[in-house]
């Protein structure tokens, strides 16, 4: 149990950290669309689906799952963050339809970029 | 922005990350056999709670995330560490995949609504 406890703590602290990263380069261009966490979570998205499929192809091991899928993607990607920031712009007028357009957009691309991931690393089989 | 200010991010990214772990694990047990991803959603709902909460209580604003212990540990850290979008996404995808496309649907919009109610509700008992 000590292996998977030591693989989900730091793959999520090196998650968050890569996702502060993304604050700090990003953040000046983000103002009701804040591209940062929107980049983060479809990058957390398709690394998730990546991984996810080499595990269902037994590419990757338990403890692979634990550090990448559980930690990283889990510390990588927000949604309390998302939903925040999407509920504080929505509440200031002239940044309600671009906040909606963030959401859609978050929910819409995120969800791609899982698929896309999961189907890249399930095609190399049959490659 | 510092070096002490990564630290903190990261120490809370951890702590977050484990404690998903383990309530996801926990949830999950309970909500065996369920189509609906339990864990997950709660998670992420009581997650948008609290960032909201705490936010509305100190008059921090969605964009201040860094800097401070406050920002950088818990709600950057231990808040964005413990709530997931990505699995979120992964589970809609396994639904789909599975034929269940209304399913993923209405996971992923009960999820954002919940969410921001969730929100609401913590900016209102912040204040209140």
């Amino acid at each position: 149990m000590w292996l998977p406890t030591v693989l989900v703590f730091v793959g999520g602290g090196c998650g968050a950290i890569v996702r502060e990263l993304f604050m700090l380069m990003l953040g000046r261009y983000s103002a009701a669309f804040p591209v940062d966490i929107f980049a983060a979570n479809v990058l957390a998205c398709f690394l998730l689906g990546l991984v996810t499929g080499l595990h269902q192809e037994n590419r990757a091991s338990a403890n692979a799952m634990f550090l990448i899928s559980t930690g990283f993607c889990g510390g990588t990607s927000t949604f309390s963050s998302f939903i925040f920031g999407a509920y504080s712009e929505a509440m200031k007028p002239e940044n309600l339809l671009l906040s909606i357009l963030y959401v859609i957009a978050s929910l819409v691309i995120g969800y791609a970029a899982a698929w896309l991931g999961l189907r890249a690393t399930l095609r190399s089989r049959r490659a | 922005m510092d070096a002490v200010d990564i630290l903190w991010v990261g120490l809370g990214g951890g702590i977050g990350s484990l404690l998903r772990w383990q309530i996801g694990r926990i949830i999950d047990g309970w909500a065996a056999g369920s189509s609906f991803k339990v864990g997950t959603f709660v998670i992420n709902v009581t997650g948008a709670f609290l960032i909201a909460y705490i936010s509305a209580l100190l008059a921090l604003g969605w964009e201040h995330r860094y800097g401070d212990v406050i920002s950088s540990l818990v709600l950057t850290g231990v808040l964005g560490g413990y709530t997931t979008f990505s699995t979120m996404q992964l589970d809609a995808v396994k639904m789909a995949g599975a034929g269940r496309h209304g399913l993923a649907v209405v996971y992923l919009v009960v999820t954002v609504v919940a969410g921001l109610l969730a929100v609401v509700t913590g900016v209102a008992l912040a204040r209140a």
